[in-house]
């Protein structure tokens, strides 16, 4: 985009050693410069932020190169940046005419979500389409975003968020990113490559009974809200409700209890619709199931110490994309298998998905680390998604490399 | 429990963390039963687990809103069984300021899980933040909360949307401190617990220069999921030691029918009786 050259940038510089971080902070110090830190220099390889007046580009560009530190125009213009902030921030909650001005920095209702939902697919009709794989116990409709530019039964990822409906943050963060998706296909030659060859499948209130009733009674209601025979106690952990290692330790039997796995395996209209569309699709390559909070990424196995066999590319896969979500703003994740990282839990949906095809199945634990816990301020939700789109990104583009 | 501020070096601390197998010639000053020690990835959820336990003894202990620290990054982590006793965690991990999220330094500190009775905790933090700061900002949280004519009753903290008014931030920092005593006290080496949510508060207005609060927490337990409320007492007089009585119900069939949202007004919730503590 070409800009009157009278706009301030906003540069990325990566030190290679300690020197060149001190040659930063040098920079950084000399006042007729008028460096403005948006991101400290912290560590070699960790990117610096740095906010340059235009009238003193010319001068830090060649500090930089006479110092051999490498460097990239982040924002071209910082003005333009600032005024568009402004102009998403006074977005209210009306009914928006298109998905993307929709408001992704606060939290939504269901009814709002499912309408935003026909709002992407009638932005981008070539792309996006919604369709039903079943109905929750309590007769709300599951609805799934496909994303895909045709072919016939192309590899497919499966994206989940909101499966636990108090984990607020996934859900919204699942709205960002379904329309991250739509907005960069055609424009970002990642994301278009991914889809010229992949399909997706988004399902963004997974527990949509749950979600509701978060919103309506109980804000920290985590199961769905199917009724047991012979208790008072209602609902089963949809994440405890899968057939693989089912009833094992890290689940429960009883009712009232917030990981009980349910009277048998996919008892749950919420979990048997997603196990019935991926069986029947036959194609799906890859599984993200997203949670929070704890910071976490993490794959198979969790009903079972024992390590999967692909354990080792898994791992290394988690150590990049954690890396690179770890890049954009700090944020530190744990990764490695669930039993190794977070503890025993059987019948989960990213064992059930290795053990039926599915490699590359992988669980987020979004923000944060249980200072707000489930209650996540929304101002942090544009930041969590923010981040956790690269490290996504990694795990498609590696199934898409990586077939089989 | 040890004391707070006790004997054993920091710098002694980082020489076990640094060198495992420990050398055998580093004896601390406690009674040690040789047994077996082994180095933990400090991705391990046992080691964040045993540094919450450690952060919920400080944060309980300092008895000081704006010193509430929570745990940013494990960086080492031991354990070491003792036959007999229990298990035995060396820790060294960073950590962020609770209420404003920001770097508030690393620490150093021991957590031994016992049998029978609460985990017994060392802990040493570096300052980041200057004490005299700290003094004016919970003598402004304290004054704040002492001055009020009215009795303060809020609910839901954060709200819904993890917002919190910063009228109420008061409050949410010393639920924090005196729900640690709570959590403090059920940790063991295989349950952790947060602080989820303030559910009710109501002040009780006092002559003398306490300050004394009913609250209703909601604590998240781990790895179990389960939502705990306790119904905790509190008295704060700035210094410590902060005086909590409490009583929580396991009972989940609280949040099981729909009753969820209707804890009643605190004041209705809490009825009138002697403050005699």
């Amino acid at each position: 985009m070409a800009l009157p050259p009278t706009r301030d940038q906003v540069l990325r510089a990566v030190a290679s050693n300690e020197e060149q971080i001190a040659l930063l902070r040098e920079l950084g110090e000399q006042v007729d410069l008028q460096v403005d830190f948006w991101r400290d220099p912290t560590k070699p390889g960790r990117p610096a932020d740095l906010r340059v007046p235009f009238s003193r580009l010319q001068a830090v560009k060649v500090f930089l190169e006479s110092h051999g530190i490498s460097y990239s125009v982040m924002i071209e213009d910082v003005q333009h940046l600032l005024d568009e902030e402004k102009r998403t921030m006074m977005l209210s909650r009306r009914m928006e005419r298109s998905a993307n001005k929709f408001n992704f920095a606060s939290y939504h209702t269901l009814e709002e979500i499912y309408d935003w939902m026909d709002t992407l697919v009638a932005d981008h009709p070539n792309l996006v389409s919604k369709i039903q794989i079943g109905e929750s116990y309590e007769k709300r409709p599951l609805y799934v975003l496909k994303f895909s530019t045709g072919g016939s039964n192309r590899p497919a990822v499966w994206l989940d968020t909101g499966i636990h409906s108090r984990e607020w943050v996934t859900q919204a963060t699942g709205v960002w990113t379904a329309n991250k998706l739509a907005e960069d296909y055609g424009h970002d030659p990642t994301v278009t490559s991914l889809l010229d060859t992949m399909d997706i499948f988004f399902e963004i209130v997974t527990n949509p009974d749950g979600f509701a009733f978060t919103h309506s009674s109980n804000r920290l209601w985590r199961k769905t809200r199917s009724i047991n025979a012979g208790s008072s106690c209602i609902g089963v952990d949809p994440n405890r409700n899968w057939d693989a290692g089912f009833g094992d330790a890290g689940s429960s039997s009883n009712p009232c209890s917030e990981t009980y796995h349910g009277p048998y395996a996919h008892s749950e209209s919420e979990v048997k619709s997603i196990v019935d569309f991926i069986q029947s699709h036959g194609n799906v390559k890859g599984l993200v199931s997203i949670h929070s909070y704890s910071q976490m990424l993490m794959f198979p196995y969790g009903y079972k110490r024992t390590p999967a066999p692909d354990h080792e590319e898994l791992n290394e896969l988690a150590k990049k994309a954690v890396n690179d979500l770890a890049a954009v703003y700090g944020t530190e994740y744990t990764y490695g298998s669930i039993a190794d990282t977070i503890y025993l839990a059987a019948g989960t949906t990213v064992d059930w998905a290795y053990e039926n095809g599915v490699k590359y199945s992988y669980t987020f634990e979004l923000r944060d680390t249980g200072r707000y816990g489930f209650l996540l301020p929304s101002s942090q939700i544009i930041p969590t998604a923010t981040e956790t789109w690269p490290a996504l990104l990694d795990i498609l583009v590696h199934i898409q490399q990586h077939p089989y | 429990m040890p004391g707070f501020r006790a004997a054993l070096p920091a710098a002694l601390l980082l020489l076990l963390l640094s060198s495992f197998p420990p050398a055998a010639a580093e004896q601390p000053p406690w009674p040690w039963t040789p047994g077996a020690m082994h180095a933990l990835n400090p991705s391990d959820r046992h080691a964040s687990r045993a540094a919450w336990t450690a952060l919920h003894y400080s944060n309980y202990h300092e008895a000081s809103p704006s010193t509430l620290r929570a745990l940013r990054q494990v960086l080492k982590a031991t354990v070491k069984i003792i036959p007999g006793l229990g298990v035995k965690y060396y820790l060294q991990f960073t950590t962020e300021g609770y209420i404003n999220g920001e770097n508030a330094g690393s620490c150093l500190a021991t957590v031994l899980y016992l049998k029978k009775s609460p985990p017994e905790v060392y802990i040493k933090c570096a300052h980041t933040q200057d004490k005299k700061q700290i003094q004016e900002e919970d003598n402004k949280f304290y004054h704040y909360l002492h001055h009020q004519t009215k009795p303060i009753i809020a609910n839901n903290i954060p709200d819904s949307h993890g917002n919190i008014d910063r009228a109420h931030l008061p409050l949410w920092g010393l639920a924090i401190a005196g729900s640690s005593y709570i959590m403090l006290e059920k940790s063991t080496e295989n349950l952790g617990y947060f602080m989820a949510q303030v559910k009710a508060v109501k002040q009780r207005i006092r002559k003398d220069s306490a300050v004394e609060f009913e609250f209703i927490v909601l604590l998240h337990e781990t790895p179990t999921q389960k939502i705990e409320l306790c119904h905790m007492h509190l008295i704060w007089t700035l210094s410590p030691p902060l005086r909590v009585k409490y009583i929580c119900t396991s009972d989940n069939h609280w949040l099981e029918d729909g009753s969820g949202q209707d804890y009643g007004s605190a004041a209705g919730l809490f009825h009138e009786k002697e403050g005699n503590f």
